[in-house]
């Protein structure tokens, strides 16, 4: 079988505490594309990230997931984020105690590894730090301790480019920020996206809003309800459901199930 | 004592009894040492030893440790030696660093000090250190209790209640060792005074007696360690006296080796507007029992206790702070945290005790315990009592495993499980370690509770 590069879900179904969220999800991510996935509250958008990302709260009953041929599904969290993924979380966790510059630095070394100078590091922590807005003090803050929601969320972008990882998935990154964090972020994610390091990841952004979408275009468009991908379309489908919600897409995909 | 003389060392096999006591002032007696109030006291103690119960076991909750069970078997009581006499005539030189005994493997020492003592068991075995000139450093004996005993008065055996705690009576009855620090009215230090306990390598019951003096507007910084693999017993009192204005930092590290027992009973006295800030970092023995408070006196004066363990192994702490404000305004802020793995065991009790005229006081006491293996066990025990109105008073406690969410989160960024676990688990710690004095202390303490991480054998749930 050839290796499909890319992040990959082959009939992917999960249960939470028993209960079924996601009901087959086939879904592939290509080296440098993004794809966006909008869905009603509680459709399993956030079950899907979490399963990718490995959280052990989450029951995989069948299907798999891939990431340019290996299957994530047996492993750790860590080794996932080993093998190129990340998750842009939708309420990141706090870390007290674990200054953000220590734990950039434990990240980095655990993804890459390959020796970055004490220096290099530095100035690249400082690169991302401006695209982002974000004042250099946050290094020597605790992680999320007390952080405002846009700040996690600008921390989580910061995470990301340092990482600079092959797949990133971004879960509602774009919720609660005010108009010049979703440019700042996107702004960082474009930035990324043009560095040598970051020209090729492929993009999972789950949102509700087609704006942040004007920042970082979409090249596909999925529609999950009740753990089904109901429909894919191109970038028009998300203004669409901005205009008449998810009422059309759920009575169309009823009847074509009926 | 004139300068270069030894004295002579008694070894006597130790028993908390009568019996014991009798050799140890004869022994003093024949050291020409053993004033008779010194005698009197010594026995009212054991007195006070042999009539107070042990401090309760509290079978109801998790610690499981009973005092009445401890034993005190091939124990030496030793009178301790200084091998020259270090009652400064004239001040000395110049500061500089304190030199090393020969043969004993010593910690690393900040390379800056005030002044120091350095004990192996009872005995302290360094050549007089060169003492800030402005300050007195010098062991605690009979004969300088005599020499200093106008400066003393008031602090020696006044400050902790030996008469209402059973180990600080023991402490007095059979001290041994010690040491005596006088920073006078108006000197501020900017380097720690080091008080260093050494475990003896053969089995030593030891009795060190601390006596910390500021006078007014002083300032310094005290670093009292214990370090050593022997399977010694110690049992001390520290007594402080912080004078109007007066500021102290007072940190203690505990490294004692696995079988060590220590005990200590540490009591501060605080004048008008002093602060006194003890730093507690209780990292190794089989078993501590500590008994830390502070008796805010006077108006403006402000106690902050900053105290973490972590039991692995078999470690047993278990730690008493208290606050007493006696009049207002007064302050008083205590964070403690601690973790245990394996069979690791801990006790926290925290006592504030806000009196009747202690109106406009603040306290506050947060306490936060983590636990990381089935077997181990930490009890939080806050006691507030509260007789004044118009006071804020705040205490908050928690005993917690790890975060689930912190180490997905972690694990997500590619940091491994057990590499994670060490990261929040250290940084449980931080806010305590953030209020130590130094920050090569800070580190220190940083690398001991990491290597406490490699050495537990079980960490996970
Ligand atoms: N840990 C959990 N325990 C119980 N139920 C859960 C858990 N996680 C998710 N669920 C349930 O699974 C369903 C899908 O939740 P999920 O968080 O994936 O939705 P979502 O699409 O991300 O929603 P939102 O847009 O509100 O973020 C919901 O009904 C939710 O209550
Ligand atoms: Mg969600």
């Amino acid at each position: 079988m050839p290796i499909t590069r890319g992040l990959v879900a082959r009939d992917l179904r999960v249960a939470v505490e028993n209960k079924e969220i996601l009901k087959g999800i086939d879904l592939t991510v290509e080296p440098g594309r993004v794809h966006a996935l909008m869905g009603p509250n509680g459709s399993g958008k956030s079950t899907l990230a979490f399963t990718l990302a490995g959280h052990p709260g989450y029951q995989v009953l069948s299907g798999s997931a891939t990431l340019d041929g290996e299957e994530l599904l047996e492993l750790p969290p860590d080794k996932r984020a080993k093998a190129g993924l990340f998750l842009s979380f939708q309420y990141p966790a706090a870390i007290p105690g674990v200054s953000v510059a220590n734990f950039l630095r434990t990240a980095r070394m655990a993804v890459r590894p390959e020796d970055l100078n004490p220096a290099k590091f530095r100035k690249l922590v400082f690169d991302k730090l401006d695209t982002l807005d974000m004042d250099p003090a946050f290094l020597g803050r605790y992680v999320n301790d007390g952080f405002s929601g846009g700040e996690k969320k600008r921390l989580e972008m910061l995470q990301m480019a340092i990482i600079a990882p092959k797949y990133a998935v971004l879960d509602e990154t774009d919720s609660g920020l005010d108009i010049d964090a979703l440019q700042s972020v996107g702004r960082s994610v474009n930035a990324l996206r043009e560095s040598d390091e970051g020209k090729d990841i492929g993009f999972l952004v789950i949102t509700h809003y087609p704006r942040i979408l004007k920042y970082v275009p979409a090249d596909v468009v999925h529609i999950l309800i009740d753990g089904r991908i109901v429909k894919t379309g191109g970038p028009e489908l998300a203004n669409e459901i901005e205009r008449d919600g998810y009422d059309g897409v759920r009575d169309e995909a009823a009847a074509a199930r009926a | 004592m004139p300068s270069g003389v030894s004295e002579t060392l008694a070894t006597l096999d130790f028993t908390p009894t009568a019996a014991t006591l009798d050799r140890v002032i004869t022994f003093l007696d024949g050291q020409g040492d053993g004033a008779a109030s010194d005698t009197a006291l010594r026995c009212e103690a054991l007195a006070r030893y042999e009539a107070l119960p042990a401090p309760g076991a509290r079978p109801s909750r998790g610690w499981k440790y009973d005092y009445a069970a401890l034993k005190f078997e091939e124990l030496r009581w030793t009178s301790g030696r200084i091998e020259m006499a270090t009652i400064p005539s004239r001040p000395a030189p110049r500061p500089r660093p304190v030199e090393a005994g020969d043969d004993v493997d010593r910690p690393a020492l900040a390379t800056e000090n005030a002044g120091g003592l350095f004990f192996v068991g009872a005995t302290r075995v360094d050549a007089p250190s060169n003492v800030d000139p402005r300050i007195t450093v010098v062991p605690l004996t009979e004969s300088s209790k005599h020499h200093f005993a106008a400066r003393l008065a008031g602090t020696l055996h006044e400050i902790v209640d030996w008469r209402a705690d059973k180990f600080a009576a023991l402490a007095t009855a059979f001290e041994n060792c010690g040491a005596f620090v006088h920073v006078p009215d108006g000197v501020q230090l900017d380097t720690p005074i080091q008080i260093v306990f050494a475990s003896a390598p053969d089995d030593e019951a030891v009795f060190p007696h601390v006596v910390v003096i500021l006078g007014k507007d002083a300032r310094a910084t005290v670093l009292e360690r214990h370090v050593g693999e022997g399977d010694s017993f110690t049992c001390g009192i520290v007594e402080v006296h912080a004078g109007d204005g007066a500021e102290l930092d007072y940190a203690v590290v505990q490294q004692t080796g696995e079988a060590a027992r220590i005990f200590f009973s540490r009591d501060a006295r605080c004048e008008r507007d002093a602060q006194v800030r003890w730093h507690l970092a209780e990292l190794g023995g089989a078993l501590a029992r500590t008994v830390l408070g502070a008796k805010l006196a006077a108006p403006g004066a402000r106690a902050e206790v900053s105290a973490l363990f972590f039991n692995t192994g078999m470690q047993h702490v278990d730690l008493t702070s208290g606050a007493d404000h006696t009049v207002g305004p007064t302050s008083s802020d205590t964070v403690v945290r601690s973790a245990a793995t394996d069979r690791g065991q801990g006790r926290y009790v925290g006592n504030i005790v806000i009196r009747p005229k202690a109106h406009r006081s603040d306290a506050s006491l947060r306490d936060d315990a983590l636990l990381l293996s089935k077997h181990a066990h930490i009890d939080s025990i806050p006691a507030l009592e509260i007789a004044a109105n118009d006071v804020k008073a705040f205490h908050g406690a928690t005993v917690g495993s790890l975060d689930e969410d912190a180490l997905f989160y972690a694990g997500s960024r590619g940091i491994a499980r057990g590499e994670a676990l060490r990261l929040i688990t250290l940084g449980f710690f931080e806010p305590v370690i953030a209020r130590f004095p130094g920050a090569a202390l800070r580190d220190e303490i940083r690398t001991s509770l990491d290597g406490k991480i490699d050495d537990a054998t079980e960490i996970d749930l």
